[in-house]
């Protein structure tokens, strides 16, 4: 195991059920993510100190940190980390260069001053700082937790949803910030969210919890696009989860689906097992009635359209393919739909892409499939 | 016609109770945040206990306890040589026991308004416990301080059973205003209980109008 | 009554002021309980005494139960008259007080109705039993008989004519006899015991009419006087002041007879 970034394991059973293992290296940025309920927060709260867990242990840059076992808990105060509240949880009665300084007990006034005043105005908030908590906006006062985070050159950087507090604008230019900030910190930095868009945009590695248990973690494009179990398949919100069949077809190993033998890029078992498969939306190709192309060859799947639905520039449509079963979910350009007559209860063709059919071990579908 | 000397034994004890009793507030409420039911249902319990005892009650056991004879009386004269008992020694202690909820409550409401997350966040910026109640959780909690201390003050002044089980009615002593007032009525000296009871009836409004604008500004805060 | 309160507030100023530090300087002025039936004479007193003698003494008004037990419990009192000898012995015998001590006046009792009461007044209580028996008289004022002297001698007075045990269901009891003067005047009772020298004071003369307690119906209020352990000269002063001349003809002002 290596000895410097952050390394946490965590088990209890109450108050929230928690079965957790995750690394952080020092410069990537982590995302927890998973639906409310999920642990994530206690999780975060663990590795602070502001919560012990039943047992585990978290291990920060070789130092242990927590050891339940050894009954080893060192205190907040002794941690040395950054925390970024959901709140903000700014002091209301000092002013922003105060609410900075406080993170520098240790130093004289005039240094406190100083460092503070540089840190605000990292965060572009030079010209903001003798005003109190009230009178700045949300991102205002997100900037200056960050600030106040980041003022103890903390080991570890926490944010606990750090954006879901303000609004859409807002949110994209506090996380534009985030992106250009982290980079230059070479420290773990840990960022719980619920929003799966938002982890892409930002995460090095992401971290799937669901009730309290870690189930997978790895970059945003493998989690998302290989999830490794239907459940997780959910979770990331891919819809087009379908079971079928391992067949021997001719040469080699095919995928046997409501009557068609579909062609997987990735493929491997035994003839006659049972999987689960997803694809991402972007795996659907919509054949084109006026330009046949060649790619239409690759697992051609015929079906009639459910409906459709016009977001702006793109149009949702869900194709029932024919035998029956779930509709495969996809998008296209609207101006495509139009031309191509799509409607409901028109029929269509589509292109499942050999290279974006996703396999899994087999599950259940309707459990899978509950929100 | 001003029984002066009930007046300053009066505004004496209600100064000294709320000194002594503010820094002891604080004390009690601040771990109560953090202690788990069923024991934090207990102490609140026991603090809230001068709320509904009958003065008398109070003034029996203390009676008992600071006596000449009891345990507690006789620590105190070997330590001190006063009594316990018919003394203002005696009435500040059992004056302070019987003040304990007007002091605790507000500063426990006013300290558990401040959200949590502010305690932690001092917590995580390296703030001890201690230096977190200093510097982030009492100046936020001001409203709730100084409650406590005009309600004690005002309580003071006008504790009458207490004073009279525990003190008796000597001159200079304890002879508060409000035994002071009992004292002109048994002596027909109607015009001088009145004018001490006005003067405290304009004390007492006085105070209860501050706390209401004061309790008005924690809801505030709370939202 | 004006005149009196003056004076009586230029003593309690200057007492006042030297009583605002610890209490060990109060030693020079102290603490003398006083029963509460010589609240009427005790002002004129004291004042003869600090005009003699050019000292005070800070007087408190109870019943001589009460005090007894303050005193007991250790309550800094220097001197206590009393209202009657027992409680006053007492102390003595607990090692509370210096023996012996001395009586210093003979009290009387006094019948009192207020004004617009529905009760007769006659030097024989006779109205009293009719007046209890056709429910003329709701309530007796009477001082405890547990703490108030005087509120024994009303009982035993009571119970010689015959009328304690009809009666005993319409008293209202004042702790000490000043409390018991006050339910007369505030209407709370329509007939009263309490002693000569409260009705014969400005405030009740004013409001009611009185008989005096013929003296063979309850033992004699013989009021004892004793010096508490540890008494100071100027309490012990007083204790010899009252004693002299002067102060008994006070008492004789108000009904009290010598010792």
């Amino acid at each position: 195991m290596s000895e410097t970034g952050l390394q946490v394991q965590l088990r209890q059973h109450a108050p929230i059920p928690l079965d957790a293992e995750l690394a952080c290296a020092p410069g990537e940025l982590l995302a927890l993510v998973g639906p409310s309920g999920s642990g994530k927060s206690t999780l975060l709260r663990c590795i602070a100190g502001l919560h012990a867990a039943q047992g585990g242990s978290i291990r920060c840059n070789g130092d242990t940190w927590f050891d339940a076992a050894a009954a080893i808990n060192h205190p907040v105060q002794a941690r040395r980390i950054g925390f970024v509240f959901q709140s903000y949880a700014l002091f209301p009665h000092l002013t922003a260069l105060e609410n900075v300084a406080a993170a520098l007990g240790g130093l004289t006034f005039a240094k406190r001053t100083a460092r503070a005043r540089e840190l605000l105005a990292r965060v572009h908030l030079d010209g903001l700082e003798q005003r109190k908590p009230a009178a700045l906006s949300g991102g205002q006062q997100q900037r200056v937790a960050v600030a106040r985070a980041l003022a103890r050159d903390p080991a570890v950087l926490l944010l606990d949803e750090p954006f879901s507090a303000v609004d859409q604008v807002t949110r994209r230019k506090l996380q534009q910030e985030l992106a250009r900030l982290r980079a230059h910190l070479n420290i773990p930095m840990l960022l719980v969210t619920h929003d799966l868009d938002e982890a892409r945009m930002l995460a090095d590695r992401m971290v799937i919890l669901h009730r309290g248990r870690t189930l997978q973690a790895g970059t945003p494009d493998e989690v998302m696009t290989r999830p490794q179990s239907a459940s997780i398949a959910r979770l990331v919100g891919l819809h087009n989860l379908f079971e079928g069949t391992l067949a021997q077809d001719g040469g080699g190993l095919k995928l046997a689906w409501l009557g068609h033998t579909l062609e997987v890029a990735r493929i491997e078992g035994k003839p006659g097992e049972r999987v689960s498969w997803v694809i991402p939306p972007e795996g659907v190709l919509l054949h084109r009635r006026e330009r046949p192309s060649r790619g239409e060859a690759e697992n051609p799947v015929p079906g009639i359209v459910q409906d459709c639905l016009r977001l702006g520039p793109f149009t949702q449509i869900r194709l029932v393919p024919d035998g029956g079963g779930e509709p495969i979910a996809f998008s296209v350009p609207t101006h495509v739909a139009e031309r191509n007559d799509i409607a409901p209860g028109a029929a269509a063709r589509v292109t499942l892409l050999a290279e974006s059919i996703h396999l899994m071990p087999w599950e259940p579908l309707a459990e899978a499939r509950t929100e | 016609m001003m029984d002066w000397s009930a007046w300053t034994l009066s505004l004496k004890l209600a100064a000294a109770t709320t000194l002594v009793l503010l820094p002891l507030a604080v004390l009690i409420a601040w771990p109560l945040l953090t202690m788990r039911s069923p024991v934090r249902l207990v102490v609140d319990g026991l603090i809230a206990l001068p709320l509904v005892l009958p003065p008398t009650v109070l003034g029996f056991y203390l009676l008992v306890a600071f006596g000449q004879n009891a345990v507690l009386g006789e620590l105190y004269r070997g330590l001190t040589g006063r009594s316990l008992v018919f003394s203002f020694d005696g009435l500040l202690a059992a004056s302070i026991v019987f003040n304990l909820p007007f002091a605790v409550q507000p500063v426990q409401r006013a300290l558990e308004a401040i959200p949590r997350e502010v305690r932690e966040a001092a917590w995580c910026c390296g703030m001890t416990r201690w230096q977190a109640l200093w510097k982030v959780e009492l100046p936020l909690a001001w409203p709730g301080l100084l409650s406590a201390i005009v309600l004690t003050f005002a309580h003071t002044l006008g504790e009458f059973g207490v004073v009279l089980m525990i003190g008796g009615n000597i001159p200079d002593e304890t002879r508060t205003v409000s035994i002071a007032i009992y004292d002109h009525v048994q002596a027909f000296e109607d015009r001088a209980a009145g004018i001490l009871s006005a003067v405290l009836v304009a004390f007492s409004f006085v105070s209860i109008v501050l706390i209401q604008f004061l309790t008005h500004r924690i809801g505030k805060k709370e939202q | 009554m004006q005149a009196i309160s003056w004076r009586r507030m230029l003593v309690a100023l200057s007492l006042a002021a030297s009583a605002l530090t610890h209490p060990a300087v109060a030693q020079e002025t102290p603490n003398v309980a006083v029963a509460a039936n010589m609240s009427a004479a005790m002002p004129a007193i004291v004042e003869a005494f600090s005009k003699a003698t050019g000292r005070g003494v800070k007087i408190a008004y109870g019943s001589s139960g009460n005090f007894r037990r303050q005193i007991a419990q250790g309550a800094p009192f220097q001197l206590f008259l009393s209202a009657d000898e027992e409680f006053a012995e007492a102390l003595a015998k607990d090692g509370h007080a210096e023996s012996g001590g001395a009586v210093y006046a003979v009290g009387r009792l006094a019948f009192y109705v207020p004004q617009g009461s529905p009760v007769g007044i006659d030097n024989k209580l006779k109205d009293l039993g009719s007046a209890s028996a056709d429910g003329r008289l709701k309530r007796l004022a009477i001082a405890n008989p547990e703490l108030a002297p005087y509120g024994r001698a009303t009982r035993e007075a009571l119970q010689h004519v015959g009328l304690w045990d009809g009666i005993k269901g319409k008293l209202v009891l004042g702790e000490n006899v000043g409390q018991t003067a006050r339910f007369l005047t505030t209407g709370e009772a329509q007939a009263g015991f309490i002693p000569l020298a409260l009705a014969g004071s400005a405030e009740l003369k004013a409001r009611g009419a009185w008989s005096t307690v013929p003296e063979s119906w309850h033992a004699p209020l013989r009021q004892r006087m004793v010096l508490i352990k540890g008494a100071g000269d100027t309490a012990r002063a007083f204790y010899r002041f009252m004693l002299e001349p002067q102060a008994q003809a006070l008492l004789k002002q108000h009904g009290y007879a010598s010792p």
